[in-house]
């Protein structure tokens, strides 16, 4: 099932096109990596994706449904997706606070808010800090606690902005299992930027890289060519 | 010196006493201050919310007229309120002259561009990443404001706290509406001044040393909040 469709789809600040994309499709329950050099334009789709940016130009489908970027009708998809920022930020309240507040914007009755955010604090190994001050947690706790907080709402697909970029090694591992742990067990769709080739392919079922605004390779790791091809690609 | 002793001793002993007069004074200046506070703070907060969370043409300017209106001196807005509450004014049916009512509505302009300047710095100070994880997590318009307002609480607190310190220790104002009639309108400030002019600087010292008090008490229970917070 797709779940983007990107078509003619232009970003441009101050007359310099920064995303320049003539067709995409992006499908559902897949893990994908998106590459390329910093100023490709990876966090400007991102952000696309995430609803909370508007192309200059061109057309994009969300669940076969064609987006309206206006904020009324932008801000229900938002509720489709989350996504995790390369620093995420926590709320000054606490981890279970936190993971909370996505829950209370989507209505949900509170014995069902309290077992999905245990199930979700259980997911990346932070259970007992549930009731601990966010803003006291370690750079790898916020940053598992940011994944927590945005899966625990359920969403179509986690978009995550450099998701490892600012952990040490045993976070990085923790990180990504948790990241296959959610797209196997939940079936969330993920698609996560980083300049780590091994990552990427360790990682993704398919690789984007991107360069000037640009798609400059789709490729479908399933195959053993592109993985190969990729592995000793220079891009990114 | 021994006027400076002397003057303070008596003074400690007035307080340990708990004369009747200055309590009153005290009670007086506490309600008026208190009231003043929490009508700025009712519309300081949200004008200050709008104009930092909002983006609208002129807001600049708006930022700009607010910080010049922090060098209102009291003496000019007694006298802008007198113009209209006075018997010749257009609120003068309103009988609001030397009244506790009066000295309200003076100190609340006198401290509404303070709240709403200092609300407008808190909103500011809060990093983008709160707005825009609140927007990623699907909140409205509304609950992505009640993050930003949350987030800036301290500095919002610290509004209220710095505009309950300048009521508290005016004087302009509260001398030309209130008219320091004992017992009614008589603050800690006017106190402080009539018994200055008449020479007898024991209740005056009194009164100083309650001011200052307070504002190290409130400033005390501020930090307190802010340090558990920060614990």
């Amino acid at each position: 099932m797709t779940l983007y469709r990107l078509s003619q789809l232009t970003k441009t600040y101050n007359d310099r096109t920064v995303l320049d994309i003539p067709f995409l499709e992006i499908e559902g329950g897949k893990i994908y990596a998106l590459m390329g050099p910093n100023g490709a334009g990876k966090t400007t789709l991102l952000n696309i994706l995430a609803f909370l940016d508007v192309p200059t130009g061109g057309s994009l489908y969300f669940n076969s449904r064609p987006v309206q970027f206006s904020d009324a009708a932008l801000q229900p998809l938002r509720k489709e997706v989350a996504m995790v920022d390369q620093h995420p930020i926590l709320f000054t309240t606490t981890v279970y606070k936190n993971l909370e507040f996505g829950l209370k914007v989507r209505k949900i009755a509170r014995g069902e808010r309290e077992r999905m955010i245990n199930e979700a604090l259980e997911m990346v190994g932070m259970q007992e800090f549930a009731q601990a001050p966010a803003h006291r947690l370690s750079g790898g706790e916020t940053q598992r606690v940011a994944l927590a907080r945005a899966f625990a709402v359920a969403p179509k697909v986690l978009l995550c902005d450099e998701p490892t970029a600012n952990v040490d090694e045993e976070n990085q591992a923790i990180i990504l299992r948790i990241l296959k742990q959610i797209n196997e067990l939940k079936g969330i769709s993920i698609l996560f930027t980083t300049h780590d080739r091994s990552q990427a392919l360790s990682l993704a079922q398919e690789i984007l890289l991107l360069n000037r605004g640009r798609i400059v390779t789709a490729a479908n790791l399933d195959c053993e060519a592109p993985r190969r091809k990729l592995a000793g690609n220079p891009a990114g | 010196m021994n006027l400076i002793v002397d003057s303070f001793l008596s003074a400690i002993n007035l307080i340990l006493s708990l004369d009747a007069e200055m309590i009153k004074i005290v009670e007086v200046s506490l309600s008026v201050s208190a009231a003043s506070t929490l009508f700025a703070g009712v519309i300081g907060i949200p004008l200050g919310f709008f104009v930092a969370f909002e983006s609208f043409p002129g807001k600049r300017l708006v930022i700009t007229l607010l910080n010049t209106l922090l060098a209102l001196p009291t003496v000019v807005i007694g006298l802008f309120v007198y113009a209209f509450i006075s018997r010749r004014g257009i609120f003068g049916a309103l009988d609001l002259l030397y009244t506790q009512k009066a000295m309200v509505i003076g100190q609340v302009i006198l401290v509404l561009p303070i709240v709403a300047t200092f609300t407008i710095a808190a909103i500011s100070r809060i990093d983008e990443r709160y707005r825009k994880t609140a927007m990623t997590l699907g909140a409205d318009r509304l609950q992505t404001a009640s993050v930003i307002f949350r987030e800036a609480r301290f500095g919002i607190v610290a509004a209220l706290v710095a505009s309950f310190g300048r009521v508290i220790a005016e004087v302009g104002i509260s001398m030309m509406l209130g008219g320091n009639a004992r017992g009614f309108t008589r603050t800690m400030t006017t106190a402080m001044a009539l018994e200055y002019d008449k020479g007898q600087f024991v209740l005056a010292v009194a009164l100083g040393i309650i001011l200052l008090g307070i504002s190290f008490g409130l400033n005390l229970l501020f930090n307190f909040f802010q340090g558990r917070y920060d614990r």
